[in-house]
């Protein structure tokens, strides 16, 4: 392994090291990808640890049903996950929410932007409002998007789902989505990407 | 992959060439994604999220106002990085400090669960399933030497009585399995894969 690369992993460089280090990654991928391989084996040799360190000073016959037992419980938290995110059926497709024709780019519009240190939500105007998704988007691929309404103890209800969504460019992807029909509370626009296991994004914002 | 000069992508991209926008994705996300990996902690959501915030951030400015030196677009985007990252960190210390420390010991169960589903689960699965097949109880030792205690090499190469060139070619095989299990289990949804060792 490239030595600065494990220096950097075992963090032996001074800041100002690996300052220029992490900008040569931005501007080389390829390394980079090299780079993050490797911290994805540190990270799970670091989880693993977290629980035990058993399984790197075992012998060979060491019981084996332990080490299944411990990646099926695993396996059954990603199944939970995926289940949780992709529970409650939705309902049929309804005109609350559809594409974006060319005629609607004028009207009333939204931007939703998952914003760190936003503490409040965007509000939904009356009527029938372009909603744009400030995210990144892959435009080789269709998008679902999933209206959830999210009630005061956080249940969520899927009143709306529209499929096969291109994104508008790569940083922003559109639904238009009819407010009057909505009640007053929550909501949630789920995105997910079509054909992948990428973990979906939300955005919230008010019907008031 | 080709490597696209930062001015030019600034020059696409503010004459809104939207090709331009995906091959910066491309191009940076890999760098961001080690830059990051070290500053959230093991929180793979929170790594995601700031990854896409520093390129929404990025695209943004090149729309619009530009950057001084378009030369170090590269730059300009690990520090947006950079800032963004302490900025969460902040918000997160702000938000401890906020702590009902009762509610939260009533609550310790959930808290675990939650940082169990942020983690880097691939990744974990992956290594477990590596241990279990190296054949070598001494790898399985030289993995925890290096990775995780962070020994160096010739510490570890005096302790497990190994030469230098073992020890590397050791670890080349760890490594290249580690890879092929992450492919084998269909996790590389990215192009990190591609990656030569």
């Amino acid at each position: 392994m490239n030595d600065r690369i494990e220096q950097y992993l075992a963090g032996r460089m001074s800041e100002s090291e690996a300052r220029a280090f992490e900008d040569h990654c931005v501007a080389h991928p390829e390394f980079a990808k090299q780079v993050e391989l490797e911290q994805r084996l540190k990270d799970g040799i670091t989880q693993i640890a977290r629980g035990s360190t058993e399984e790197f000073v075992r012998s060979e016959s060491a019981s084996r049903w332990q080490i299944a037992a411990a990646g099926a419980g695993i396996l059954f938290s990603l199944l939970t996950v995926f289940i949780l995110w992709n529970g409650g059926q939705p309902r049929a497709p309804q005109a609350i929410m559809a594409a974006v024709t060319s005629e609607e780019r004028s009207g009333k519009s939204l931007r939703l932007a998952m914003v760190r240190g936003e503490d409040g939500k965007p509000a939904l105007q009356q009527g029938r409002v372009r909603v744009e998704i400030a995210g990144l988007f892959d435009t080789s691929y269709h998008y679902t998007v999933s209206l959830d309404r999210i009630d005061h103890v956080k249940n969520i209800e899927t009143v709306a789902t529209v499929h096969g969504i291109r994104p508008a460019s790569p940083v922003t992807l559109e639904v238009m989505v009819d407010s009057d029909q909505l009640t007053t509370g929550s909501y949630s626009l789920r995105v997910s990407k079509q054909t992948s296991v990428d973990e979906p994004l939300d955005f919230e914002f008010l019907r008031p | 992959m080709d490597f696209v000069p930062g001015g030019e992508l600034s020059r696409r991209i503010r004459q809104g060439d939207v090709s331009a926008e995906s091959e910066l994705i491309r191009q940076f996300e890999p760098g961001l994604r080690v830059l990051l990996r070290r500053r959230t902690g093991g929180d793979f959501g929170l790594l995601q999220d700031l990854v896409q915030e520093t390129l929404i951030v990025v695209i943004q400015r090149l729309r619009g106002a530009g950057i001084d030196d378009p030369q170090k677009l590269a730059a300009f985007a690990a520090q947006t990085a950079r800032n963004l990252a302490i900025a969460s960190l902040r918000k997160a210390e702000r938000q401890k400090t906020d702590v009902d420390s009762d509610a939260t010991e009533r609550n310790a169960d959930p808290a675990r669960g939650l940082h169990d589903l942020t983690s880097d689960v691939e990744a974990a699965l992956a290594v477990r399933a590596l241990l279990r097949e190296l054949p070598q109880p001494r790898d399985r030792l030289m993995l925890k030497r290096f990775y995780l205690e962070d020994h160096d090499k010739q510490l570890i190469c005096q302790e497990l009585s190994l030469s230098e060139a073992a020890f590397n070619q050791a670890l080349s095989r760890a490594r290249k399995r580690f890879r092929q299990i992450l492919e084998e289990r269909g996790f590389a949804k990215r192009d990190l894969l591609d990656a030569d060792t």
